[in-house]
């Protein structure tokens, strides 16, 4: 079926399914097939920030006094994280706008690929004060091969999901030899490409900052780069709301809230959805491995990291139905909490009292005991 | 915050831990007084991480939960008891 930019036919969001319905017309939200995508549109706004807010020009002093060690533990995070923004400030946009038929959700999509665009901009203006030039840095990203090893596993569900969809849109179902690779296409297949691409989107979310999330608030214990790490705090808010929404999205289909052959799917790839998120876990324990390489950070080292990642991993895999599979049960890292926490994060001074600036929200509600204090 | 004076209720953790609520702000800052280990982030309902099992009783929810939970889950951080309650945590 042909995309369409408007679809003039009229469509009742209401009796469609997230994915692979009638293509959206109305960008309405007044009748909401699942309202929570507008909340977390709401939540994600209140969020918002920009990277020149925060004065990072402090970190440059830190980050020469650092071992070598420790700098390239720094620095691979950073094109580690510049690697995963890239990813996901197009990947959704392209892979699930063409797909999606919920007014809702596709506002959601494109208010969640905005914010990794400004997480991108941050790696940005943190490394150009951290280098004369800091092009090195970024060309390094697209050569490094242990980077390299992580953008396959990322791309390639989202890349075949935007392949089978391309095919879908112009060819409609059938079987199609493209440059000698024959590619059966249906309805079907294309929703289990789409199960198996947004779990690996879960797991990204999941886990994969997370080490990078360790090192740079390990840095903040001990009064280091702190300009990068109220960044990092900031981004780690905004990827817990990502989360929180491809969390939903699974869990819709799961329990049967949304479409019903997205639910016998989820049922029929279960295991391949917990051995990409296993994989993702795994690579996280190498990065680790890699990042200690010359040496290990005050505070922190691999065999710690590696526990902090089986930890979260349990939560995560518990919250998508998918289990515990590690020994983990207790956080390794209890400090980093106050990083998580959004009370603790804050972008200037004024703010120290709100966590989000929501413009224009005033308490409208009065009630009897407003008024106990006055007398007639 | 305006809160009610109202009959302290029972909380009651993995079967072993009980205790009174004392008007917290919220279930997550009442178990945390009682050291009883509760995964938490965000503190304010879109991260899920402190999700815990509401085995029986009624909570009232604050602030709306935006994270996913379960028709038998409750967001501690956000939530304070109605009646009391019986929680497990993961």
């Amino acid at each position: 079926m042909k995309y369409t930019t408007f679809n003039q036919q009229p469509v009742d969001t209401m009796q469609e399914h997230m994915f692979f319905g009638k293509p959206v017309n109305v960008a309405r939200y007044d009748q909401q097939r699942h309202p929570i995508f507008e909340k977390l549109i709401e939540k994600q706004i209140s969020f918002f920030w920009r990277p020149e807010e925060v004065d990072v020009s402090k970190d440059r002093v830190d980050f020469l006094k650092l071992t070598d060690a420790e700098k390239h533990i720094f620095s691979s995070n950073l094109k580690y994280q510049t690697l995963l923004d890239s990813v996901q400030g197009r990947s959704p946009n392209i892979a699930f706008l063409p797909i999606i038929s919920l007014p809702e959700l596709e506002t959601w999509v494109e208010t969640w690929s905005f914010f990794e665009t400004i997480h991108s901009r941050s790696y940005t203006h943190i490394l150009r004060n951290l280098f004369n030039d800091p092009s090195a840095v970024f060309d390094d990203i697209v050569v490094n091969e242990e980077i390299k090893k992580r953008a396959t596993d990322i791309s390639k569900y989202y890349d075949d999901l935007i392949f089978y969809t391309q095919l879908y849109q112009t060819r409609g179902e059938g079987v199609y030899d493209v440059d000698g690779y024959t590619h059966e296409v249906s309805i079907r297949n294309l929703k289990k490409k789409l199960f198996l691409c947004m779990n690996s989107v879960n797991a990204l979310e999941a886990i994969r900052f997370y080490v990078s999330f360790a090192c740079t608030f390990a840095f903040a214990e001990r009064e280091l780069m702190e300009g990068n790490s109220k960044i990092i705090r900031l981004i780690a808010r905004d990827e817990n709301i990502h989360l929180t929404s491809t969390q939903h999205i699974l869990n819709l289909w799961a329990k049967g809230k949304d479409d019903p052959e997205m639910a016998e799917i989820s049922k029929e790839l279960e295991q391949e959805a917990k051995d990409i998120f296993m994989l993702a876990v795994q690579q996280e324990k190498e990065w680790a491995s890699y990042l200690f390489k010359d040496g290990s950070m005050l505070g922190l080292n691999e065999e710690i990291l590696c526990q902090y990642v089986e930890y979260i991993a349990n939560q995560r895999m518990a919250a998508i139905g998918l289990g515990q599979p590690y020994e983990s049960k207790s956080n390794p890292l209890p400090w980093m909490n106050n990083y998580l926490s959004s009370d603790n994060v804050q972008v200037a001074p004024q703010e120290t009292e709100i966590s989000s600036y929501l413009v224009g929200q005033i308490d409208s509600e009065v009630g009897s005991e407003d008024f106990e204090e006055f007398e007639l | 915050m305006f809160v009610k004076d109202k009959q302290p209720t029972q909380v009651c953790v993995n079967s072993h831990t009980c205790f009174s609520f004392k008007n917290e702000e919220n279930l997550l800052i009442a178990m945390e007084k009682q050291n009883i280990d509760v995964h938490f982030h965000c503190r304010e309902g879109f991260c899920g991480a402190c999700r815990t099992k509401l085995v029986s009783g009624e909570i009232e929810y604050i602030i709306d939960p935006l994270a996913f939970i379960d028709d038998d889950e409750v967001l501690v951080c956000c939530c304070i008891p109605k009646s009391d309650v019986e929680l497990k945590t993961y």
